[in-house]
């Protein structure tokens, strides 16, 4: 029953109530209250809501209007006029003051009147959302321009406009602690394994933070180990990518406030596969894929290779080749590793600026720095010029890679792997190296190995890993991910 | 800071101060190294007071000061490369009195050519010359061995600044695809085994003349005593490489009937050297088969289509070649008694027992061994021309 003494519940007296809520949010600016009377009668009711959440045209034309005009006889009562006199497609009733605030903070409109026990919400929400436009993070030659929003329901739509699917199914869950945001969890419910589905829900509900402003702070908050360098999550911003992991079984979390979902588990080489491996035709995905990979290697290694050759191995460089490097180094004052550091660290930085600059700036300071650094360095005699082209080829490299953040874990470890070249020579590479692949190896992204299908090997899903086979060859999920729908056709 | 805490920075401590006190020791930088591409072995003669022999090392040196101002414009040019002779009784001290000469770290692992010059390759064993260049680590085992004719030192001299010899020397001997008078290269691994196995070899021959230098036939080590007994020139190496049937390319110039010259030019080239022991007899057939085209002739009067005039040409050719075969045997097994063409081999195969009789004295046996010769040629092309 209704415990009037309690100030948290509403006492169906206008006036106490009104004050409740006034009394509650009536401080903020963007609050309204309008007190009218009910058409012909003289019951007073207001209307809360809060400025720029709401459809103004929605509350005037189909709240205010119809219950001062149309409102035509018959006794002021709940069912009259959420039968009769409002058009509006979303009313509900509401006892309890926190939770009516919270509902009017977030676009409802609540409805007051004189007389009636409880309060009545009415979902005036007006979605602030953009133009779903094309990702800017991974832009692809073929295939579709359509990518996420901020807004979690233009996503969750994107994701089943995709195609029918019965099975797609969507969690809802809250994070943040103050601050409440909405997140979903997207799986294809026969596809995906319940016990994955399961942890993913679990460590989604064992986050502890005020807020979350990003799905960043969510992919820290649930990866399996915050030390590697390398992510565990994957995150992008286009719906094909997202809905094609789903198809292999994985898991997406899509949250409220930000274009960017995230895929679970990762695999070591979903970083360096770009979802036009599968649009184009299979042989130049073929190469593309290979060529990538060994973008990859050259990015992590480039550097470091020079200084072992240049400064432990000169019997490895062809002789013409080491004749020509000698003739360019000379008068160069540094050892090799401090050179490419010099070069290394100048090219992060250039890259560091170059990220912040307005755009019509950014080209510019391009042109000044890579001119800086390829001609007056090298005519300074700072550098030697074969120096720039290892750098150059390096961070080209580094930008082959389609995912952002696997690129940024290569780049920062191109400096561990020279360090270790500096002191060894490619005895250090290697040793590096082998350090890497030992933690690659024992890595997990929810449960799934890192680096398969290397680690375990399964030579069925080769098919689909450093090459791409044609698509009538790939036949098979990754093991791994998927439990029970192995065969991709069924 | 607790205890674990302490450890634990220690611990990244010592690693840290760990990789630097460990590594970098074999770091040096490619500025610093002095490159030897070439090196030159000659055996002294002034030398009253000494028994034993000496040696003159000569290191052909490419160095980034060296390198660098071939490539500057604006200055006078300066050699591209630096030429150091240094005299002692081994190698390898000879070699690190050059250390005080230099302000680079020597460097063989690009050594590409090591020329013995005629003098040493007569005088000493070549086994005890190349003792160290086989042991050493540094030296490529790709590494060229050339003898000189006279004076090594020489080959290693050029009189275009931005020559390098060594590499010259090296691109030189690419030739042997396209003519019969270049051995296929001889390196330091494959002249290991000839060393060992005490038959007679050859080696490929170097002049230099008023600065240029020239391939000049072959040298002839005698299996025996693994020194050098005497030289074949380039007509007489042809012959050798007609024997051995390893040649890729190259021209035969004979002469019709009416003293023109017809060219030959081969395609494709095989041998086959049987060997047969009758009773204490041993004999060779030699086989050789080829073909060819017709590269050049002079008789306008005739025309390449006709059968006839082909089967003439083919004839003269073939006569040319059975002399220069002829040549080189006779200069094999009576001038210098040294199987270089791998009779012996043949018949240590295919007779074994009989070889096991004859092994000591081979090169001896071999002078009086009959060889039958047999040739074909066959022209398949004459080219873009019809007359």
């Amino acid at each position: 029953m209704k415990q009037n003494s309690d100030p948290e519940w509403f006492t169906g007296d206008f006036a106490i109530d009104l004050a409740l809520v006034r009394n509650e949010i009536g401080h903020n600016s963007d609050v309204h209250f309008r007190e009218f009377h009910i058409g012909g009668t003289d019951v007073c009711a207001a209307i809360i809501f809060v400025e720029g959440l709401t459809d103004r045209e929605l509350i005037d034309k189909h709240i205010i209007k119809s219950l001062m005009m149309s409102f035509t006889g018959g006794a002021v009562s709940r069912d009259f006029i959420t039968n009769r006199v409002l058009s509006i497609g979303e009313v509900a009733e509401e006892q309890a003051l926190k939770s009516l605030v919270a509902k009017v903070l977030t676009g409802s409109t609540a409805l007051l009147i004189d007389g009636l026990p409880n309060a009545l919400v009415l979902g005036t929400t007006k979605e602030k959302s953009r133009q779903i436009e094309e990702p800017v993070s991974e832009a692809t030659v073929r295939g579709p321009r359509l990518g996420f929003t901020e807004t979690l329901c233009d996503n969750t739509a994107l994701l089943r406009q995709h195609g029918e699917n019965a099975s797609l199914s969507f969690m809802k869950l809250q994070v943040g602690q103050r601050t409440k945001k909405e997140l979903v969890i997207a799986y294809i419910k026969d596809i995906a394994d319940p016990d994955l589905v399961e942890e993913v829900k679990k460590r989604i509900q064992n986050i502890k933070a005020d807020d979350v402003p990003e799905s960043g702070y969510v992919e820290q908050l649930i990866e399996d180990n915050y030390l590697s360098p390398f992510t565990q999550v994957q995150n992008t911003e286009r719906p094909d990518r997202v809905f094609s992991a789903l198809m292999d079984g994985r898991v997406a979390i899509l949250l409220d406030g930000t274009p960017f979902a995230l895929i679970v588990p990762v695999t070591f080489s979903m970083m360096l596969h770009s979802p036009e491996d599968y649009y184009e035709r299979w042989l130049p995905s073929y190469l593309f894929r290979l060529l990538r990979y060994l973008a990859a290697a050259i990015s992590l290694f480039g550097p470091s290779l020079y200084i072992s050759f240049v400064s432990f191995h000169q019997g490895l460089i062809p002789t013409k080749l080491a004749l020509s490097i000698m003739g360019t180094r000379d008068g160069v004052p540094f050892p090799a590793i401090i050179e490419a550091l010099i070069m290394e660290v100048t090219i992060e930085i250039l890259r560091e600026a170059g990220l912040r600059l307005p755009k019509q700036i950014g080209p510019t300071i391009g042109i000044v720095g890579g001119l800086v650094i390829g001609e007056a360095a090298v005519q300074a005699g700072i550098v030697s010029p074969i120096m720039v082209i290892v750098v150059a080829l390096t961070a080209i490299s580094s930008f082959a890679i389609p995912q952002y953040s696997a690129g940024i874990s290569l780049r920062l470890l191109r400096f561990p792997a020279m360090f270790s070249a500096a002191v060894f020579g490619l005895y250090g590479v290697v040793l590096f190296a082998l350090f890497l692949c030992s933690h690659l190896v024992k890595l997990k992204s929810f449960g799934v190995p890192y680096v398969s299908p290397i680690i375990p090997d399964r030579l069925t899903n080769w098919t689909d890993f450093m090459i791409r086979m044609p698509l009538k060859k790939i036949k098979r999920r990754m093991k791994p991910i998927s439990a029970n729908g192995s065969t991709r056709k069924k | 800071m607790n205890t674990q805490q302490l450890r634990r920075l220690l611990c990244s401590l010592s690693i840290l101060i760990l990789l630097p006190l460990a590594g970098c020791w074999s770091s040096k930088e490619i500025e610093n190294l002095g490159f030897i591409v070439g090196t030159a072995l000659d055996l002294e003669k002034k030398d009253p007071d000494h028994n034993g022999h000496l040696l003159t090392v000569t290191n052909q040196f490419v160095t980034s000061e060296t390198i660098g101002s071939g490539t500057k414009d604006g200055k006078t040019q300066q050699k591209a490369y630096k030429n150091i002779s240094e005299t002692g009784d081994a190698a390898l001290p000879t070699l690190r009195n050059m250390i005080l000469r230099i302000d680079k770290r020597a460097f063989a692992e690009h050594s590409k050519v090591l020329v013995i010059g005629e003098e040493l390759a007569r005088t000493l064993n070549l086994q005890q010359t190349l003792d160290f260049f086989i042991r050493e680590q540094e030296m490529r085992p790709s590494g060229l061995i050339l003898i000189a004719r006279e004076r090594a030192s020489g080959t290693l001299e050029s009189k275009n600044l931005v020559d390098i010899p060594a590499f010259q020397l090296i691109e030189m001997t690419q030739g042997h695809d396209r003519t019969t008078k270049i051995l296929p290269p001889m390196t330091l691994t494959k002249i290991q085994g000839k060393l060992q196995s005490g038959s007679s070899f050859l080696l490929q021959s170097v002049s230099s003349i008023k600065g240029e230098i020239k391939f000049t036939g072959a040298a002839v080590i005698k299996g025996k005593t693994n020194k050098l007994s005497g030289f074949l020139n380039e007509e007489e190496l042809e012959g050798i490489t007609w024997i051995s049937g390893k040649g890729k390319g190259g021209l035969v110039r004979s002469f019709d009937d009416e003293g023109l010259p017809i060219v030959y030019e081969i395609l494709s080239m095989k041998s086959v050297i049987k060997s047969h022991v009758d009773g204490n007899r041993i004999s060779f057939d030699l086989i050789i088969e080829s073909e060819g085209r017709i590269a050049e002739h002079w008789d306008v009067s005739e025309k390449d289509f006709e059968n006839g005039y082909l089967k003439r040409a083919e004839q003269a050719s073939v006569k040319e070649v059975k002399r220069l075969i002829r040549n080189v045997l006779n200069k094999m097994q009576h001038t210098y008694q040294a199987d270089v063409s791998g009779f012996g081999n043949k018949l240590r195969i295919e007779y074994p027992y009989v070889w096991e009789k004859v092994k000591k004295d081979w090169d001896q046996t071999f002078s009086e061994v009959p060889i039958r010769c047999e040739v074909k040629l066959t022209i398949k092309d004459y080219g873009t021309s019809d007359h």
